[in-house]
């Protein structure tokens, strides 16, 4: 917590006294200056602050977190930010649905073959069947506002400005 | 902008002048997209984070802070990050699906080419599920090849 003598460093970047009740000390300690720094960079520190007010004590940590992570994407690719990663994970997930329905068809057509050669081969009707929770389509929640993503689809695939989501995505640690 | 503001000053209620840098991004036909980026973000965050771009550039960033700032209204606490972590599971999820299948397959198929084998002696682990046929015809090794993910 801000005390008089060791002010957090939002309060040492913005050089002002860090009191008692600093919304910001909690979350960015003295000892890791380039956190804040780079949230005031992209976000600003006022924005943040109004941001972390608007929430409940418990769930500002992982605000904090998840506003470092995406500063630290917008930073390191300035015109994507963290719709790179996105645009990527979700061209792995179509992908894997892809590969995915290719291997379940194969299945399929060997089953077939075993029933046309009136195999001997008891195979496990479980085999076929999947709990329902394994088929489900690996669709993006309706909770988020996504009309616009398969533009962004379009960027990373059209674009020659992507730095790199995968490090985007597997480098940055979000939560220590 | 002959007579009508863009967006940005539109909301920002100041005067939009010929060359307003922001209003070939934040068109009047659509409030909604400065709205939310400067909630988030602050029009002069906004301003400099597009006046480091090279102009060609500056739409599609635009686009990509509107999407973010939505996002982050949306879900005050993870806001996009929250849909990174989603697809990160969803391709946990797929993997390990797509390597039981094709364990699956491959069970199937060397059943189909050896019917007389004996039984399959399988032994699962934390992180591989190796098949180990008696006759030693085929050594089937699958490793869980989740990647590493987002933590």
């Amino acid at each position: 917590m801000g005390s008089g003598s060791s002010p957090c460093a939002s309060c040492k970047l913005l050089r002002r006294r860090c009191a008692k009740d600093c919304i910001f000390a909690p979350y960015f300690p003295a000892d890791d200056p380039h956190k804040f720094s780079i949230v005031h960079k992209v976000f600003g520190a006022s924005n943040v602050s109004k941001m972390l007010q608007e929430l409940p004590v418990q769930q500002r940590a992982d605000a904090v977190s998840s506003l470092v992570y995406e500063a630290n994407a917008r930073v390191r690719d300035p015109v994507y930010g963290c719709v790179g990663a996105i645009s990527y994970l979700q061209n792995q997930v179509s992908q894997l649905q892809m590969q995915l329905a290719v291997a379940q068809t194969e299945i399929l057509c060997i089953q077939m073959q075993h029933h046309q050669d009136d195999s001997a081969l008891a195979l496990p009707t479980q085999m076929q069947h999947h709990d329902d929770d394994d088929y489900k389509p690996f669709l993006l929640p309706t909770t988020h506002n996504l009309d616009n993503i398969s533009q962004y689809i379009n960027f990373a695939s059209s674009s020659n400005v992507i730095q790199d989501p995968a490090a985007t995505v597997k480098r940055e640690s979000l939560w220590t | 902008m002959s007579s009508g503001r863009c967006a940005a000053c539109r909301y920002l209620r100041r005067r939009c002048t010929q060359d307003c840098f922001l209003s070939p991004y934040f068109p009047s036909n659509n409030p909604q997209r400065f709205a939310s980026v400067h909630r988030i973000y602050g029009a002069s965050n906004v301003t400099k984070l597009l006046q480091r771009l090279p102009t060609h550039l500056r739409s599609e960033a635009a686009d990509s802070l509107y999407f973010e700032a939505q996002c982050r209204l949306e879900d005050p606490v993870y806001g996009c990050v929250g849909l990174i972590f989603l697809l990160q599971q969803q391709i946990h999820s797929a993997e390990s699906q797509l390597i039981k299948t094709q364990a699956e397959i491959a069970v199937m198929k060397s059943q189909t080419q050896h019917p007389q084998t004996q039984p399959f002696r399988a032994i699962s682990g934390s992180n591989n599920l190796l098949l180990q046929q008696s006759d030693n015809d085929a050594n089937l090794i699958f490793s869980n090849q989740v990647s590493s993910g987002f933590i």
